[in-house]
């Protein structure tokens, strides 16, 4: 039994695979679909999102979101075009910056397992800014 | 809701104690997550010791860390772990590593789990550390 089908088995909601290399974004973007319900797995590249799919034997992974732009990490068109040809299936949402992120976070709370989103998107794109802001700059 | 309202940026109640786990195997990452989760914990998850740093220095600190030791990027899991112990002194810590000699982590964790470790051996040092507090 793989490790996804182990955990599947506890009788978890439909999963979401959220990719995104910016921890900040990822922690947030992931904590307000468990609060809309689903059940979400974080991957920090795009290679961690590819060997958490190819584990999914039982296709508990539902829809994927995505960033785009990851530098180190490749990026999130090589990914989609990746999932479209091993997992057709799977729904993959790209989004580009952290207010898209947002927003389709929002979209895919909407249709969720929940009657009513527990907060609106813009909250989790000010708590994002708000984390943003708060972390040191890199020293030059 | 305004943005001044969530002082908690790991989007959970703040009831239950938080988990920053520091792990760069992601199927390990995920199943130790989503296990503490089912215990009714809140689980922040980084990926190496850099998103870690960027979580302890943007966030309010979790209860517990959870790190691996080898790991790519700037530091190792006993420098996060030093770190931690240097700025954070109330933060519990535990280190997992299936090479590193547990020697290393004298002083700068509160416990040393060799890997492959038990999940629930895991929660059990979890729970201890907490009602130490």
């Amino acid at each position: 039994m793989s490790q996804i089908e182990s955990e599947t088995s506890t009788g978890a909601a439909e999963a979401v695979l959220v990719v995104d290399d910016e921890v900040l974004v990822r922690m947030v973007i992931a904590a307000y679909l468990r609060d809309c319900g689903y059940r979400v797995i974080e991957a920090a590249s795009p290679d961690e999102a590819r060997l958490v799919i190819e584990h999914d034997d039982e296709g508990a992974i539902s829809i994927v979101l995505s960033g785009v732009a990851m530098p180190a990490q490749g990026d999130g068109f090589e990914l989609a075009q990746w999932i479209r040809q091993r997992r057709p299936d799977l729904e993959v949402v790209l989004a580009g910056t952290p207010a898209r992120a947002a927003d389709a976070a929002g979209d895919i709370c909407q249709r969720g397992p929940m009657l009513a989103k527990p907060y609106e998107p813009q909250v989790v794109l000010d708590r994002i800014r708000w984390l943003l802001s708060r972390r040191p700059r890199p020293q030059t | 809701m305004a943005a001044a309202d969530f002082q908690d940026p790991c989007g959970d109640t703040g009831a239950q104690p938080t988990v920053l786990i520091v792990e760069d195997e992601v199927l390990i990452r995920m199943l130790l997550s989503e296990a503490l989760r089912q215990e009714g914990y809140a689980v922040v998850e980084a990926a190496n010791a850099d998103e870690a740093l960027s979580v302890l220095e943007s966030s309010p600190s979790p209860d517990v860390l959870i790190t691996d030791v080898k790991m790519p990027g700037s530091i190792d899991g006993f420098e996060l772990a030093a770190y931690v112990r240097r700025t954070k002194p109330e933060l519990k810590v535990i280190i997992t590593s299936g090479h590193a000699s547990p020697d290393r982590a004298i002083g700068v964790a509160d416990a040393f789990l060799p890997k492959p470790y038990d999940l629930a051996l895991i929660v059990q040092r979890l729970r201890t550390l907490i009602e130490a507090t």
